[in-house]
């Protein structure tokens, strides 16, 4: 029996590969990756990106990028879930950043250095731009308000976070999800890591080079049934299971058994109470490096066999690092929605020490449930299962 | 929810028996760090102490890291070892960092690479420091603790978030057990911030009941808490109740209150709300400086009280409202106490504790 207790009533995508779901899912379809040299900032490293174009004019916040893209996300889920004016209402807000958690405003910093003196203007910014408490103040609705920094898994744990919170009480509805802008910081980091490709990225290729940096927001609004139904919304899209797991094994580098991620797939199966031969696909994080697609590949075949559907969307939006969970489960929920997921972009051959090859091109997928992954920085592993309620 | 064992990073040492000193010995005035732009080139911080850092063998497998997350670290071993729950870590641990501004010293360290060596020449490894979640990661990989590892940034209520949630963790079954704590740092910059936007007190001085002027000054450190659903022997007290902007708790039947009041908002006086309840009232940031953070040693002195059912007086005593403010000390029959905190928009977090 599906558990129905949490729905998914409204989404919200922004990403290199469309600034609206429909635009997004045309994207997948035309197997089109928007990549690109970076514009947004002065840089002399020519990895590819992939950039938002065309942020609507209204949504612009000077040096706030990643909350435009949140509040953009935001507003289309809440205009999916036909939620106008929240005010008072309990609805917490959860969402997953790197960016947006971080003061790394080099003109301050540089202003500081010289001359001991700067501006407090950026200050000023990162002090009001914490994304969970400006879009909770902004929304002016009661119930928690946090801002997730699990690195590249933090859009995957605030749904997961927010999940915890409405199974508990603490709110009716919940906002939550990722977004992060391209960022000249971790695009030198990322760099210095020597995990960048200087082409373009291709998750679990035999010939893979590393991952291509993105910017984006996904947000899903989550509800309890009660809360749906005295709207008179429905959706059959419902959020699970969600599990997560530390490797406790390196800063850098994913736990070569992929001890992590089978816990946090395993906690997210139990959850949801399904098996995993019940798995329809799995978004994969796949971002494309030698390590992650290794392990992860790996696990994933373990697990639920060598004939999982699986995919990586990283091909269309780069890695979205803080936005990648919520855009990623955006995605997983699209593919039961629609009943097809796209081609896993970049990839080509099939690596010999990867059990497990994404699929090549436009699928359809049947079942009733899929599971999104992460994989993060730190050691940090989550998985959400999302299911199609149908058989109620 | 019960607090099983608390770990503590903070001006006067690492442990809580440093930190249950510290608030029986009363105010001590902070240390002056060179700053560049400060009147007299100095500038009053409570800073971290890690001298004598009893565990070296972590540290040797953290050193690469940088101080945040050594102080994380510092303070999560210390409240495993205050647990006293051996093999704590084969159960399904979940840990739950609380911060407000993170490695931001390690990120200006990256931005000064980028500017004196240029992008293709930065360091990785201060770039991973750099990560908002490596703190939590090496109190994950130090102390082999695989449970969900959660790292959550606030400027409001980030202590009480992450105790929330453990609340929700530990009710859910989702963990054994919850290590959740805070961890901020003060750094160069930092302070240079809080001179330009707070009143820095010249004396080293917070006076937590004087609300408006408020003066502060900048101080770091970490404190972690052991949560159980079970009660154990060493059990400090229990977390009855943490509420985030809803003001229906408002301390009745509390016999005493502690404010976050640290001179971090220019007019602190939302807190004199505190003072209808008739709880006894007390504020403990003059030992561990203004922090985001801060109201993690406040729920740690609190929970010290019940545990040991003692009072522990406020360090400074300026009182210009007449306050019934905690101004004894010695044993005391103290049945609950509520932790409060107000943000500038006069949202309320209320952590109730009660006696086990």
């Amino acid at each position: 029996m599906v558990e129905t207790s949490v729905r998914i009533t409204g989404m919200g995508a922004i990403s290199a590969a469309g600034n609206t779901i429909p635009e997004t899912l045309a994207t997948f379809e035309r197997e089109q990756r928007n990549a690109g040299p970076v514009t947004r900032f002065p840089t002399k490293l020519n990895y590819p990106v992939f950039e938002v174009k065309n942020l609507p004019s209204r949504y612009y916040l000077e040096g706030q990028r990643t909350l435009s893209l949140a509040l953009i996300a935001v507003d289309q889920a809440l205009a999916e879930a036909g939620l106008g004016d929240v005010s008072g209402l309990r609805i917490g807000v959860c969402m997953g950043t790197t960016v947006a958690s971080q003061l790394n405003d080099l003109q301050f910093y540089t202003s500081y250095r010289e001359c001991k003196e700067a501006p407090m203007i950026a200050v000023d910014r990162f002090l009001k731009g914490n994304l969970a408490e400006v879009i909770s103040r902004k929304l002016k609705v009661r119930g928690p308000a946090l801002t997730v920094v699990n690195a590249c898994s933090s859009g995957t744990d605030a749904i997961g976070v927010a999940l915890s919170w409405l199974k508990s009480g603490l709110c009716d509805i919940a906002l939550a999800g990722g977004a992060d802008e391209l960022n000249h910081v971790p695009y030198c980091g990322f760099g210095s890591l020597g995990i960048v490709n200087p082409g373009l990225c291709a998750p679990f290729d035999r010939d893979r080079k590393g991952l291509n940096l993105g910017e984006g927001a996904g947000v899903v609004v989550l509800e309890k049934m009660t809360s749906a139904r005295k709207r008179g919304r429905s959706s059959k899209l419902v959020l699970l299971g969600y599990g997560s797991s530390s490797d406790a094994y390196h800063l850098t580098a994913p736990s070569p058994d992929g001890v992590g991620l089978k816990a946090s797939l395993r906690t997210a199966l139990d959850e949801a109470g399904i098996k995993p031969e019940e798995v329809g696909f799995v978004n994969a994080h796949g971002t494309g490096t030698n390590d992650n697609d290794l392990v992860e590949g790996n696990t994933l075949a373990g697990m639920f066999g060598k004939d999982l559907k699986m995919l990586s969307t990283k091909g269309y939006t780069g890695h979205t690092l803080g936005a990648a969970g919520g855009l990623e489960a955006v995605f997983t929920a699209l593919g039961l929605r629609e009943g097809w997921i796209p081609a896993s972009a970049g990839f080509s051959n099939q690596d010999a020490a990867i059990a497990l090859a994404p699929v090549r091109e436009k699928t359809k997928v049947g079942g009733y449930y899929a599971i999104s992954t992460s994989l993060a920085f730190g050691g940090n592993n989550a998985a959400l299962v999302i299911g199609r309620g149908v058989r109620e | 929810m019960n607090v099983l064992g608390i770990g503590a990073v903070f001006a006067g040492g690492v442990g809580i028996k440093s930190f249950e000193e510290a608030l029986v010995e009363g105010w001590q005035k902070p240390v002056d760090v060179e700053a560049k732009w400060a009147a007299g080139g100095k500038y009053p911080v409570y800073q971290a102490n890690l001298d004598d850092v009893p565990y070296k063998t972590i540290l040797k497998k953290i050193r690469r890291a940088d101080r945040l997350s050594k102080m994380a670290v510092l303070g999560a071993a210390d409240a495993i070892k205050d647990c006293g729950i051996g093999n704590i870590n084969a159960t399904n641990v979940g840990v739950i960092v609380a911060t407000a501004f993170g490695a931001h010293v390690t990120t200006f360290g990256f931005l000064d690479n980028i500017i004196d060596f240029g992008e293709t020449a930065v360091s990785p490894t201060i770039f991973s420091n750099s990560v908002h979640n490596a703190a939590a990661s090496y109190v994950s990989s130090s102390l082999e603790i695989k449970g969900p590892t959660l790292t959550i940034t606030q400027f409001r209520f980030s202590f009480q978030s992450a105790l929330q949630l453990a609340l929700v963790w530990l009710q859910q079954k989702r963990c054994d057990y919850v290590l959740a704590g805070a961890v901020d740092q003060i750094g160069d910059v930092l302070c240079y911030v809080a001179n330009r936007k707070l009143t820095t007190a010249k004396d080293g001085r917070i006076r937590p009941f004087v609300f408006k002027p408020t003066y502060q000054v900048p101080g770091e450190g970490a404190i972690f808490y052991i949560l159980g659903r079970e009660k154990t022997e060493k059990t400090y007290c229990t977390v009855q109740s943490v509420m985030i902007n809803d003001n229906t708790s408002q301390g009745a039947g509390t016999d005493i209150t502690i404010i976050d009041a640290d001179g971090m908002l220019p007019d602190e006086s939302a807190y004199l709300a505190c003072a209808d309840s008739g709880a006894l009232l007390a504020a403990y940031s003059p030992l561990f400086g203004t922090t985001m953070t801060g109201s993690a040693f406040n729920v740690a002195a609190g929970a010290l009280m019940l545990s040991k059912q003692r009072y522990y007086p406020n360090p400074v005593h300026d009182n210009p409202q007449g306050l019934r403010i905690l101004i004894n000390s010695g044993p005391a029959h103290i049945a609950s106490i509520e932790c409060i905190g107000y943000d500038c928009q006069s949202k309320r977090a209320a952590v109730r504790l009660i006696a086990v």
